[in-house]
């Protein structure tokens, strides 16, 4: 049934394409509305945290990120703590089975890459297990090298294509999870966490 | 609730004038949506050039959409996503219930999705005996109260959390509050343990990546990566105008499309799902189908005019701007998809026969092409259906009203009697009532201007 329906779907897009007075449309290219970098004085760090804590997520630059992740657990008061199974997370918690993940109170994971543009984490689930754990526990700490902090949309666009196929699930975060779709009136972590905590580690 | 037909446009509006606490709630939403949508706009210096540049890049993909089509399926299956064809909603819906059928799947857990709204998705799966539940809070509360969506990205703004808690308290047994944290905190509890034993997640496309093979789908509630996550089986639906071409074109949508909207710089999440993973033991679901839906989407390929409606990225800006829409909200258009990109889409979707009073929800003020982010000329789309509808020359009497008002206006004498006549007989005689029972008829001055001009 479906590759009748294939060909006649195909079929009708190009008899009706065929059908249509003309309004012919040539590939554009449109390099010079790209938006350049920002000049080498910006702080692209500082541009991240800035754009990160404009939606209410929290974002901590250090040269100790094992240090400061230590810090925030103990403030949090938190017990159980799951973590991707990125090797140097492996001593704040367990990564969790397939069953358990509803049980955590704070989920922890690496970041491939960073927006400074938006304030927005990337998750590229080939590097680490970091679907559920990123998205399932009330507080979600994310830890990103700074090198990894690209100026533009466009830049992690251009990155997570290069030279390689594209990862089977990635994932922007921008923030806490919000919703406003009671009276438009924000509510913050309603199916995802509620914090998110970004340490951006200057020490390499 | 009684789901409204498009036939009956009119007499929904005039319902929906009536109701205070709609046009309140309409009032809040559009005013602060278009503030938001202005501002946003305003902090990107090249604004009018990504509008453009998203234009063009969408009309490159209409303008050869069976080869950009050909290429993301090639793509998608070559990362191992199983692609399904739809004619229409019947086939569509036919397709999802065999698959869950086959998946033996109990509890779906549903993601927002304006094209499983358009095929009626969720009553053929219920139908064959499956349990769905919407997981966007707009969308699980309004599943609740079996209404449709009244605004394409908040379907739920025609209710009041007072509304919300009731519905809540009758249906989930929840003690009665009218605290927006605590409501919110009850969905997501209860949503949780619907993720926790669902056996298929049902997501919408908001692009899909022809070079690729790549679909993005953009929210802020966190609903979205958990119904594509924790089932062991996703299901994406698909118009077939979603396609983009190249995985670079996204930087200019995901700048237009959460602007246009809500105003955000950029939503909380966006979720890029290239095929299957990659090992069994990996995290996510064991499948991915993609449904390519067409339902009369290819028959608007047949004229540039009409084919602009698929350009549409499903904002909602145009809505929030339409001074109709704002007063008489999502539910009169008898449609999923209200408001002037409604007005065009739905008559081309359903038939002009059973639609033909939408393309006349309309002043053709333009506020709608002013805010678009895609430059659709809603407006001119609006003019075009309405020739469809009356291609005939008019009746008897309109034609010789047209006639006797040229030979006035071209006679300087004739017109400057008619100024004169004019002003005595709109004293005596009501004319034209079927334009001034809905309108303000202004009554003709004292003196004309050129009278004014000659005196002074």
């Amino acid at each position: 049934m479906s590759s009748e329906a294939r060909q006649v779907i195909l079929d009708s897009i190009r008899a009706h394409l065929a059908a249509s007075p003309s309004y012919d449309v040539e590939p554009q290219i449109f390099a010079d509305e790209r938006e350049s970098d920002p000049p080498a004085s910006v702080n692209i760090g500082g541009l991240f945290k800035q754009n990160l804590e404009s939606v209410a997520g929290h974002c901590i630059i250090t040269t100790d990120a094992t240090d400061v992740l230590r810090q925030i657990i103990t403030d949090l008061g938190v017990q159980r703590i799951a973590v991707s199974d990125a090797p140097e997370l492996a001593e704040f918690g367990v990564v969790p089975g397939a069953n358990e993940i509803f049980s955590f109170d704070v989920g922890i994971t690496t970041a491939q890459a960073a927006i400074a543009e938006t304030g927005t984490v990337v998750l590229d689930s080939s590097c680490e297990r970091n679907r559920l754990v990123s998205v399932v526990p009330p507080v979600h700490i994310a830890i990103v090298a700074a090198s990894r902090i690209c100026a533009t949309l466009a830049d992690a666009l251009a990155i997570l294509q290069s030279g390689k196929e594209l990862s089977p699930a990635i994932t922007f975060i921008t923030g806490p999870s919000r919703t406003a779709d009671i009276e438009l009136t924000l509510t913050i972590g309603v199916h995802g966490p509620q914090e998110l905590y970004v340490i951006i580690d200057e020490s390499s | 609730m009684n789901h409204l037909s498009s036939e009956t446009f009119r007499e929904n509006a005039k319902a929906a004038l009536a109701d205070t606490q709609l046009r309140g709630a309409l009032k809040n939403a559009t005013s602060l949506f278009g503030e938001r949508r202005k501002q946003a706009a305003a902090s990107l210096p090249n604004w009018e050039a990504l509008r453009s540049q998203a234009r063009a890049i969408k009309d490159e993909a209409l303008s050869q959409l069976d080869r950009y089509l050909e290429e993301f399926v090639r793509n998608a299956e070559s990362r191992g996503a199983k692609i399904h064809w739809a004619r229409d909603s019947a086939e569509a819906n036919a397709i999802i219930c065999r698959l869950a059928s086959d998946y033996n799947a109990r509890v779906i857990v549903k993601s927002k999705s304006m094209t499983t709204e358009e095929t009626h998705l969720n009553q053929a799966l219920e139908a064959a005996g499956m349990q769905v539940v919407e997981t966007d809070l707009g969308e699980y509360i309004i599943q609740l109260a079996d209404e449709p969506p009244s605004h394409i990205i908040a379907p739920a703004i025609h209710k009041t959390r007072g509304q919300i808690a009731e519905l809540f308290t009758a249906e989930l047994g929840m003690p009665p509050t009218d605290d927006i944290g605590q409501l919110t905190g009850t969905a997501r509890t209860t949503l949780r343990n619907r993720f926790a034993t669902a056996d298929l997640g049902i997501s919408g496309v908001n692009f899909a990546i022809a070079e690729t093979g790549t679909i993005v789908i953009i929210e802020n509630e966190g609903n979205i990566r958990l119904t594509t996550s924790l089932p062991r089986v996703h299901i994406a639906v698909m118009g077939i105008e979603k396609v983009i071409p190249r995985f670079a074109d996204l930087d200019v949508f995901l700048k237009l499309l959460p602007r246009s909207g809500t105003g955000q710089q950029l939503t909380t999440y966006q979720s890029f799902i290239t095929g299957t993973k990659r090992n069994a033991a990996d995290e996510g679901p064991d499948e991915v189908h993609i449904l390519l839906l067409d339902n009369g989407r290819s028959r608007m390929l047949a004229h540039p005019v009409t084919r602009q409606s698929l350009a549409c990225i499903r904002c909602g800006a145009c809505l929030n701007a339409c001074p109709v829409y704002q007063q008489v909200g999502g539910h009169a258009y008898g449609s999923v998809y209200p408001g002037p990109i409604g007005a065009v889409i739905t008559p081309q979707l359903m038939g002009i026969q059973k639609t033909s009073q939408l393309p006349y929800a309309s002043s053709l003020c333009g506020a709608c092409r002013e805010v678009c982010p895609v430059k659709i000329d809603i407006p001119r789309l609006l003019l075009h259906l309405r020739a469809e509808i009356s291609p005939r020359k008019g009746s008897l009497a309109e034609r010789l009203a047209f006639k006797f008002w040229a030979k006035v206006m071209t006679s300087p004498a004739l017109y400057r009697m008619s100024a004169v006549a004019g002003r005595v007989v709109q004293r005596f005689v009501p004319i034209s009532r079927a334009w001034t029972s809905g309108r303000d008829l202004r009554p003709i001055e004292s003196k004309s201007f050129h009278e004014l001009w000659t005196n002074e």
